[in-house]
């Protein structure tokens, strides 16, 4: 193994892939990688937002630690500068403004492609998977020439699963050949129902989910596409790759559409794959996505990155179970957000202790015998206390204190 | 289009332009008024529009403000001088001196943030930027904000000014689409209410090189060489070099293809992203 390869999809629900117990068959290339990868199964993200999440996913740091600046704050280390400097090339593709070179997530690549400059069109904000997929290919099949290329970490990122939930009619009929809409309507729903968050009728958000549905089935179509196109290139056999998610998405689970700033199992539960990386099987251990970074440092053989908050997740049985942590603010309030609406989740094994400032709440779940987060036993367990003396320190209201 | 198509065309937009100018007047009272001049073809036409109707109608003229990013064009400031002295105009320039100061004037300088005043650092922790220093450019974060909102925002709440006028055009990018020709602008922290009237919205690209020829309006000789559209000076590239702006494809190619597209493209697709 030389080369390690990051896929994350924008949005992607766990429990939207059939690896991960979904029946629909929305993921049939995904799923068939299984048996030669490591699959985590209690995979948190470190915030239900890209904003949030990506913080972790890419430096391995917490989304609050520095502020609440709009572009990438120059103390966090992204995993391009200590890659670049071992003189690993890497080169990322994705098309999320989130994380775009205008907000300084393009520090120390060696390719950054954003496609800020390209036009995309009124309804969907950003370049397709096809898009992603053709000019990573351009770039990996010319860096790949030469024989003795020096290893490479590429990161790319699939926006399709994102709203607004417009899919091409050809894989609308994969998915189900019956279902007529117009993108007019789609898009219509998006405006009218997921935009306003309007989880009154019951059909509409079960249509939302179907298209939503269709875009997983149609990212699942790229991802086989790239892998093909990686095998072509004989860059696979040589590669780890690591796929996984930033945050999932809501339908009506917890009264809301969408991704806000909730911290329930259907934003915060990552699917985590980690391919050609020698190790398979199911782990069941809880990890987070600060736990990648320094996983793709190990997988390189370099040392560890002091400034890292995560643990390399391989070799799998040094790996020692920590409690998961998560934040985010509320990003409807204000524009950018506001401070003072901040929400928090932490987990110890199947407890998950949620806090939400701005209305002084505090919500507990035991996710075994309540996967759905529907009965707050916070008044109830005695276990309460102890998770609340451990969230409390990362919370603004007592850090100030 | 026939000559004589075009310039009653053009007397249409002028027209309609001038009403919404006597309307806002009818709003305001013109001394309430300001005019923003970035000495850019778009904004010389604003101006002059403006200064129409205020002949006309026997106004005095607004006063016009133009801010100096710290990277002007010097063909762009000897324009904005001599069209000043042409029409008379007692030009208020404005300028973030500080920040100039903490860069050295230098374009790529490293500002230190706790070199700043406290007016340019409050602005800073509004906007959210908490980085201890930043990069000295007109286009980055905190140097657009610092040298250009913060010296508009100054220059409105210092002047009790209650109206803007300002040059936008609804077909310069699609997030404009849906613009109006009054805009009303929230107060709040640093931030003095006022109105923005955009008289020159129904106008596309063509039409401004149309209405400045049959007006004879001046314009900064940048684009007779191939600029299409001037900001600040690095970051703008002319569209084909040498060619004049409106003898180039105005309609296939965009007006800003010369210019960095991070910064809007990035801020209008967050925004369609759904987080409202």
């Amino acid at each position: 193994m030389k080369n390690v390869i990051l896929l994350t999809i924008d949005a992607l629900r766990k429990d939207a892939l059939g690896c991960y117990g979904n029946k629909k068959r929305l993921s049939p290339f995904i799923d068939s990688l299984q048996d030669k990868c490591i699959k985590f199964t209690k995979g948190q993200a470190s915030g239900p937002y890209t904003q949030a999440s990506f913080p972790g996913l890419l430096t391995s740091s917490y989304f609050l630690e520095y502020g609440q600046p709009k572009g990438l704050s120059p103390r966090r280390t992204l995993i391009s500068e200590p890659l670049s400097k071992a003189g690993i090339v890497t080169a990322a593709f994705h098309s999320n403004p989130y994380i775009s070179g205008f907000l300084g997530w393009n520090r120390s690549w060696d390719v950054f492609y954003d496609s800020m400059e390209e036009e995309v069109g009124d309804k969907i904000p950003y370049v397709t998977g096809n898009v992603i997929n053709s000019k990573l290919t351009e770039w990996l099949s010319s860096y790949t020439k030469e024989e003795a290329y020096k290893p490479f970490f590429l990161w790319f990122h699939y926006m399709d699963v994102h709203e607004p939930y417009i899919p091409e009619r050809k894989y609308i009929d994969m998915v189900d050949p019956s279902l007529t809409i117009s993108e007019d309507e789609a898009y219509s729903l998006f405006k009218d129902t997921l935009l306003k968050r309007d989880v009154s009728d019951v059909n509409k958000v079960e249509l939302l989910k179907k298209l939503y549905e269709i875009h997983v089935r149609e990212v699942d179509t790229y991802t086989e596409e790239i892998f093909a196109s990686m095998e072509k290139l004989g860059v696979l056999k040589d590669s780890a790759v690591i796929i996984t998610n930033d945050h999932g998405d809501e339908f009506n689970e917890h009264g809301g559409l969408s991704h806000d700033d909730k911290m329930y199992s259907e934003l915060i539960d990552i699917p985590l794959l980690i391919y050609g990386a020698g190790t398979t099987g199911v782990c069941d251990t809880l990890v987070s996505n600060v736990d990648i970074p320094p996983t793709i440092v190990h997988l390189f053989g370099l040392e560890s990155v002091e400034e890292f908050k995560g643990h390399s997740l391989l070799p799998i049985e040094n790996y020692s179970s920590k409690g998961c942590f998560g934040e985010a603010i509320d990003q409807r309030s204000k524009r950018g957000g506001d401070i003072e609406k901040d929400s928090y989740f932490y987990r110890e094994e199947d407890f998950k202790i949620m806090y939400r400032a701005n209305v002084d709440r505090w919500e507990m779940y035991d996710l075994k015998e309540d996967p759905q987060e529907l009965n707050n036993i916070i008044d109830l367990s005695p276990a309460a206390e102890n998770l609340k003396g451990k969230l409390k320190p990362r919370v603004r209201r007592w850090l100030s204190q | 289009m026939t000559e004589q198509d075009k310039a009653k065309r053009c007397k249409e937009l002028v027209e309609k332009s001038k009403e919404v100018i006597r309307e806002a007047f009818k709003q305001f009272d013109p001394a309430d008024t300001a005019i923003t001049w970035t000495g850019g073809k778009d904004s010389t036409t604003n101006l002059w529009l403006v200064r129409q109707v205020c002949v006309e109608d026997n106004i005095d003229l607004p006063k016009v403000m133009t801010i100096d990013e710290g990277d002007a064009f010097p063909e762009i400031t000897d324009f904005l001088i001599s069209t000043s002295i042409k029409w008379n105009i007692d030009l208020r320039w404005r300028c973030n001196f500080d920040v100039l100061k903490c860069a050295q004037s230098h374009l790529g300088n490293i500002v230190e943030v706790k070199d700043l005043n406290e007016r340019n650092r409050a602005e800073l922790k509004r906007i959210a930027f908490e980085g201890d220093s930043f990069t000295f450019e007109a286009e980055s974060q905190a140097g657009n904000h610092l040298m250009k909102t913060v010296m508009f925002n100054q220059f409105v709440e210092e002047n009790n000014t209650k109206a803007m006028f300002m040059a936008l055009r609804r077909d310069e990018q699609a997030a404009r689409k849906g613009d109006e020709y009054f805009t009303q602008k929230e107060g709040g922290y640093l931030i003095p209410e006022h109105t923005r009237i955009s008289p020159i919205l129904h106008f596309t690209e063509r039409d401004i090189w149309d209405t400045t020829k049959l007006y004879n309006i001046p314009y900064c000789p940048l684009y007779e060489i191939g600029y299409r559209s001037l900001g600040a000076r690095t970051t703008s590239n002319p569209g084909e070099v040498g060619v004049p702006a409106w003898e180039q494809d105005i309609e296939n190619v965009p007006e800003r293809a010369g210019r960095r597209q991070d910064k809007e493209q990035s801020m209008e697709r967050m925004r369609k992203l759904g987080y409202m």
